[in-house]
C-alpha cells in the first residue's frame, strides 16, 4: 500500500503536497470501515429516535400503541437506550476512532475488510441483543440490558475493532502523539475493562447485595465518562484546530485535561447512589471525584476556547465547526451540572426526577451526539472524495436538533427541579412548621406538561435526524462531480478562511 | 491526463480510470491530476499542532483551592471509611456501639411489644380472644397478668396440653419462642420482655412491665429444658 500514491509523485513536487498525498493514501484505506460503521450508526440513530419517540408519547398517553406487548415502556425504552448507546454512539465512535487514528498516527489501515468484518459483528449482535430486549430477554440491569446471548458477539466484535485500532497506531509513521490520540487509546483500554468487568461481576457470577448496584453504576458512569467522553474530546482537539487552522492552545492545559479526567472520572459513578444503602465512604468519595471532575472540564474548556478566541466568525460557514463547538460549549455545561448535582442536598432532590434524564441527555447528545455529527461532516466527503449534496440539509439538522436540543433539556430541567420539589421539600406553613408533602398523584399531574413538551421537541429532533440520514443516503449514492469542487458551506467564506 | 474524470461518463475516449480505481493513483499520475481527485483534501488546513503557552497562574490557584476543599468534605463526610456505616450522621462517639444498651421508654417498649405481636395474632388474634376450642384468649385472664414466673416460662418454652382458662379448656399447642433447644423462633430474651409487656397492658389488661432482667433470670433458671410445660407443671410457679 505504502508504495503507491506517494511514491507515484514527481520528485519536484513540494513537501506540502506530499503531505496531502498521504493523506488521502490513509483516508482511501479506511474508506470500507468508515463508512460501514457511519452507516450503521445513522440507521441505529433513526431507530433509536423512533423508539425514544414512541417512549416519550407513552409517558403522558400510555394508552399510545398500549396493546403491543413489544412495545411496551419498560421494553421500548430500553431499546432506545440500547439503540442510541450502542448502536449510534459506539459505531460512530467507532468510525471517528479510526479515522483518526490513522491520519494522527500517519499509518494506512492495513486488511481493512477485518475491519469492517468486525463492524458487521458488531451490528450483527446488537440487532440480536435489540430484538432480545423488545421480545422480553433483557436482563434488567441498567445500561447492560442485552441479554447474554449476543454479548460474546459484541465482544469478538470489539477485540478485533481495538487490536485493529491499536495496530494501527503501533505502525504509524508519527513520530509525535497528539492529544487526540491520547484520548482514543485511552478509550481503547478503559472501555473493555470496564465492560467484561461489569459482565462477570453483574452477569456471569453476580456479586452479592449492594455491591451489585455499586457495579452497576460504575460501569453504566464510566461508559460515558471512559469511552464516549474521551472519544468526544479527541475529536474536539482534532476538529476545532483543524478546521481553524491554528495550534491547540496549550499543551500543557491538555496533558493536565487527559490526566485528571483519567484520576477522576473512575470514581464518580457511586454519586448515583447518594443517600442509599451503600457505605457512606463510598459516596463520599464519589462525590468528591463528581467534584474534581471540574478541573479536566474547566482546563479542557480553556483550552478549546483561547483556540477559538477571535475565530467565533467562522461558525457562520463551516457545519463542523457549527456542531464541534455546540458540542464543547455543552461539555463544559453538562459536566458542570453534573457536579453540582452530586452535592447531597442537591441529588437528595433531583434524583429520580425528569432531571436525571435530562442530564443524561445533556451529556450524551448535546455533547457527544453533536460532535460526532460534526465530525461526520468533515470525514465523509474525504473518504468518498464527494461532497455533501445538500447545504440545506445540513442547516435544516442543525438547527432542529439545536433547538429542539434546548427546548428538551431546558423543559425536562425545569420540569425535574419541579418535580423534585414537589416530591421531597416540605413546604412551609406560614407559621413555620413543615406543611403537608404534596400527594404523589398531584406531582405527576404537574409533570404531564414537561412531559409533553419533551414529545415535541423529540419531534422537531427526529426531523434533523431524518434530514441528516437523507443527505449521508444522498452524498453515497451521487455520481462524483468531475473537476475541482467547492465545499458544502452554510455560506461563501471569504479567501478559503474555513477549511471545509 | 484528461482533467475531467466523471467514473459514470468519461469525458473522452482515451483511457481514463475512476478516481476510485487503484490504478489512478499509481504510475502516470501526475499532480495536476491528483490537484483535481484531491481537491477536498488539498483545500483543508494542515493537521492540528500544538502550542505551548503556559498555564495561568489562577487556574492552579483554583485547582490548588479545590483540592483543599473537596480534602475537608472527604474528612468531615468519612463515615469512619467504616463499611458499616450508612449514613455521615452516623457519629460512634455519640451514639456508636460502645455506649451500651439504650434505655427505651414505656411507649417504646409497648409499640416493640405491638409489632412482635403480629406474629402471635394468628392464633390469639388481633383482639386477644383467642379461638374457642383451640386457643385461649389472652384479655382479661389471670394467666396473663398473674404470675410473671409462669408467663415467661409459656413463652420461652412453649404449652401442650389441656388448659382451663377463664372456665374453658383448651387443648392446642404453643411453640417455644425463645432461644431454647428445639425452639424454632428463637426470640430475643428483650423482645420477649417486650411482648409480654404489650399483652398485659392491652384490651383493659392492667399488670406490671416484664422487664429482660427477669426474662434472663428464668431463661438461666431452666437452662437446657428442650420440652414445652404442661398446666400441671406450671402450677408451682403460681404465687410467685
Amino acid at each position: 500500500m505504502s508504495a503507491t500514491l506517494t511514491e507515484s509523485l514527481r520528485p519536484t513536487a513540494t513537501p506540502e503536497l506530499a503531505k496531502r498525498v498521504e493523506l488521502s493514501a490513509i483516508d482511501a484505506s479506511t474508506r470500507g470501515p468508515v463508512l460501514y460503521f457511519l452507516g450503521s450508526s445513522i440507521l441505529w440513530l433513526i431507530l433509536g429516535t423512533v423508539f425514544a419517540l414512541i417512549a416519550s408519547i407513552k409517558m403522558h398517553a400510555p394508552e399510545f400503541l398500549g396493546d403491543s406487548e413489544w412495545l411496551t415502556w419498560g421494553r421500548v425504552r430500553t431499546a432506545h437506550l440500547n439503540a442510541v448507546a450502542f448502536g449510534w454512539s459506539v459505531n460512530a465512535s467507532f468510525a471517528v476512532a479510526i479515522w483518526l487514528m490513522a491520519r494522527l498516527a500517519r499509518a494506512e489501515v492495513r486488511h481493512a475488510g477485518m475491519l469492517t468484518l468486525a463492524a458487521v459483528f458488531w451490528n450483527v449482535g446488537l440487532t440480536i441483543g435489540i430484538f432480545g430486549i423488545l421480545a422480553g430477554d433483557s436482563t434488567s440491569i441498567e445500561w447492560l440490558e442485552i441479554p447474554p446471548y449476543a454479548t460474546p458477539i459484541l465482544f469478538v466484535a470489539y477485540a478485533l475493532i481495538g487490536a485493529w485500532a491499536l495496530i494501527t497506531f503501533r505502525f504509524g509513521r508519527s513520530q509525535h502523539i497528539y492529544v487526540s490520540q491520547w484520548y482514543i487509546l485511552g478509550a481503547l483500554f478503559w472501555f473493555p475493562s470496564i465492560y467484561s468487568v461489569a459482565q462477570v461481576m453483574l452477569l456471569l457470577e453476580p456479586t452479592r447485595g449492594t455491591v451489585q448496584s455499586l457495579v452497576n453504576w460504575w460501569f453504566a458512569h464510566n461508559f460515558i465518562g471512559l469511552w464516549l467522553t474521551p472519544i468526544g474530546v479527541g475529536a474536539i482537539y482534532y476538529f476545532l484546530p483543524k478546521v481553524l487552522g491554528k495550534p491547540i492552545h496549550s499543551y500543557y492545559l491538555s496533558i493536565l485535561g487527559f490526566w485528571s479526567l483519567a484520576l477522576f472520572y473512575n470514581w464518580a459513578g457511586v454519586h448515583h447512589l447518594i443517600g442509599g444503602p451503600v457505605p457512606v465512604w463510598v459516596q463520599t468519595a464519589g462525590i468528591a471525584a463528581s467534584f474534581m471532575m471540574v478541573v479536566p472540564v474547566l482546563v479542557t474548556a480553556i483550552n478549546h476556547h483561547l483556540t477559538m478566541v477571535g475565530s467565533f466568525s467562522a461558525l457562520k460557514y463551516s457545519p463542523t465547526l457549527r456542531f464541534i463547538v455546540f458540542g464543547a460549549v455543552n461539555y463544559t455545561l453538562t459536566s458542570l451540572v453534573g457536579s453540582l448535582a452530586s452535592m447531597r442536598s442537591f441529588s437528595e432532590v433531583v434524583h429520580f426526577t425528569q432531571h436525571t434524564v435530562a442530564h443524561a441527555h445533556h451529556g450524551l447528545y448535546s455533547f457527544f451526539t453533536m460532535v460526532m455529527f460534526g465530525a461526520v461532516y468533515y470525514i465523509v466527503p474525504r473518504v468518498t472524495l464527494k461532497e455533501w449534496p445538500s447545504v440545506k440539509l445540513i442547516s435544516l439538522h442543525f438547527w432542529t436538533v439545536a433547538i429542539g436540543n434546548i427546548a428538551m433539556i431546558g423543559a425536562l430541567t425545569i420540569g425535574g427541579i419541579e418535580q423534585g420539589i414537589n416530591m421531597n421539600v416540605l413546604p412551609t406553613n406560614p407559621d413555620g412548621t413543615a406543611g403537608e408533602p404534596m400527594a404523589f398523584l398531584n406531582v405527576m399531574a404537574q409533570t404531564l406538561k414537561w412531559l409533553e413538551w419533551r414529545t415535541y421537541s423529540g419531534i422537531l429532533i427526529t426531523v434533523g435526524h431524518v434530514a441528516f440520514a437523507i443527505n449521508f443516503a444522498w452524498m453515497l449514492w451521487q455520481p462524483r462531480k468531475p473537476g475541482i469542487t467547492q465545499p458544502a458551506l452554510f455560506r461563501n467564506a471569504p479567501d478559503m478562511e474555513v477549511a471545509r | 491526463m484528461s482533467r475531467s474524470s466523471d467514473h459514470s461518463k468519461p469525458a473522452n475516449k482515451t483511457h481514463v480510470p475512476a478516481p476510485e480505481d487503484q490504478r489512478a493513483e499509481q504510475a502516470g499520475v501526475n499532480d495536476e491530476s491528483l490537484v483535481e481527485v484531491h481537491s477536498i483534501l488539498l483545500r483543508e488546513k494542515a493537521e492540528p499542532s500544538e502550542g505551548f503557552s503556559p498555564m495561568p497562574l489562577f487556574l492552579l490557584g483554583f485547582i490548588s483551592a479545590l483540592i483543599f476543599g473537596v480534602s475537608v468534605y472527604v474528612v468531615h463526610y468519612r463515615g469512619d471509611f467504616d463499611p458499616l456505616v450508612y449514613d455521615h450522621r452516623f457519629s460512634a462517639a455519640a451514639g456508636g456501639a460502645d455506649v451500651g444498651p439504650v434505655e427505651l421508654t414505656p411507649a417504646q417498649i409497648l409499640a416493640s411489644g405491638r409489632r412482635a405481636y403480629q406474629t402471635c395474632v394468628a392464633c390469639h388474634q388481633a383482639n386477644g380472644q383467642g379461638v374457642p376450642g383451640a386457643f385461649p384468649p389472652l384479655a382479661g385472664t389471670e394467666w396473663v397478668t398473674g404470675s410473671e414466673e409462669r408467663l415467661i416460662r409459656i413463652l420461652l418454652h412453649g404449652l401442650t396440653g389441656p388448659i382451663e382458662v377463664n372456665g374453658n379448656t383448651y387443648n392446642g399447642v404453643m411453640p417455644a419462642f425463645g432461644r431454647v433447644p428445639g425452639g424454632g423462633y428463637n426470640w430475643t430474651n428483650e423482645r420477649i420482655a417486650h411482648v409480654l409487656s404489650f399483652i398485659r397492658n392491652e384490651w383493659g389488661n392492667e399488670a406490671s412491665f416484664i422487664t429482660t432482667e427477669q426474662v434472663d433470670a428464668v431463661f438461666r433458671a431452666e437452662a437446657g429444658r428442650s420440652r414445652p410445660w404442661t398446666a400441671e407443671e406450671l402450677a408451682q410457679f403460681v404465687g410467685n
